[in-house]
């Protein structure tokens, strides 16, 4: 039987410089127990749309700072539905440098991460509310104004409605006056709302 | 006269928190993330960190952590700031190295109050 020398890398073997690995090399170095070759393993398998399910499994697994930037760094090269629906949960992690992350991501999806906004705007839990907000931040939809008034015309929490104050100054989109009234009227005792309309009806008249 | 630094990607929540410091009689800086923090502390000697959870770039914990890390910061005191009001949120806070934990958004009483006692000034 002849033996045939492997022109792959093995296991734990790290390519600088050279030919990209294969597909199913660099998925079974993104399970290595070296940090290091996960990571550019995972480097290595930005803008490929085959390797979604698998990078999205390794972050649901990932521990190390590092390699979990490399994968959402990747994840955010492939873009679309399926990466938007998978990084999702990660807005109620507690990592807030993993949430930091997939929130960046977040607001280059526009149109992914529309169809999700009305229900993440709605979820139970105030922070992620506060996170869907900051991923309207910079997101290129015409729907932003209406989906940050309606925030402050309906959310409870003062946080939710402050960040979304925040963003309607930076906006400055005068069918936010009146609404701004109100959410001034409804947090009438808490100066840091008064303080915040204040700001962004200032901006939204300079 | 103490100087302030404050933290935060939000800047209405900067503008409030400058404006009560400053009414109050404290010098007052801003930086947007926790890199741009660092950066302004290695190059300008603050009494006081006022610190924001989640920010882009580098947030609380992980300056919080840089920080900490270097021998002429270790005693400098930080308050961190932060919507999210659990136990388990002011206990990383504290492990990570804060002072003390306000819940955003602080009344201008609470914040005057907290940051003269943790620059050792009477209330």
């Amino acid at each position: 039987m002849a033996l045939v020398r492997s022109t792959q890398p093995a296991l734990g073997q790290i390519q600088e410089g050279g030919a990209r690995p294969s597909r199913s090399v660099l998925f079974m170095q993104l399970g290595s127990t070296d940090p290091n070759i996960r990571r550019v393993a995972a480097m290595e398998l930005g803008g490929d749309v085959e390797a979604v399910a698998e990078l999205l499994a390794q972050l649901a697994d990932e521990e190390d700072h590092a390699v979990r930037q490399a994968i959402v760094s990747s994840l955010a090269a492939i873009g679309g539905a399926s990466v938007v629906e998978g990084v999702l949960g990660y807005l109620g992690s507690d990592d807030a440098g993993l949430r930091n992350d997939v929130i960046d991501l977040l607001k280059d999806q526009a149109d992914a991460i529309a169809p999700h906004m009305p229900r993440l705007l709605a979820d139970p839990d105030p922070d992620v509310r506060i996170f869907a907000v900051n991923i309207l931040e910079s997101l290129k939809h015409p729907k932003v104004v209406d989906w940050l008034i309606a925030v402050i015309e309906t959310d409870r929490h003062i946080n939710v409605c402050a960040t979304a104050v925040d963003l309607i100054g930076e906006v400055g989109d005068a069918r936010a006056r009146v609404p701004l009234a109100r959410l001034e009227e409804r947090f009438a005792d808490e100066p840091f709302i008064t303080f915040a309309v204040a700001s962004a009806l200032d901006k939204i008249a300079a | 006269m103490k100087r302030v630094l404050i933290i935060d990607d939000a800047a209405t929540v900067r503008m409030y928190h400058r404006k009560i410091l400053e009414d109050c009689g404290f010098a007052v800086d801003e930086a947007v993330n926790g890199l741009e923090a660092l950066e302004k502390a290695i190059s300008t000697p603050y009494d006081l960190f006022i610190v924001d959870i989640n920010m882009p770039k580098m947030d609380g914990y992980r300056f919080m952590a840089e920080l900490r890390s270097r021998s002429e910061f270790q005693q400098v005191p930080a308050i961190m700031v932060s919507t999210e009001s659990e136990t388990k949120d002011s206990d990383r806070a504290f492990a990570a190295g804060a002072n003390f934990y306000l819940i955003k958004p602080a009344r201008p009483v609470e914040l005057t109050t907290s940051v003269r006692l943790m620059l050792g000034e009477p209330a």
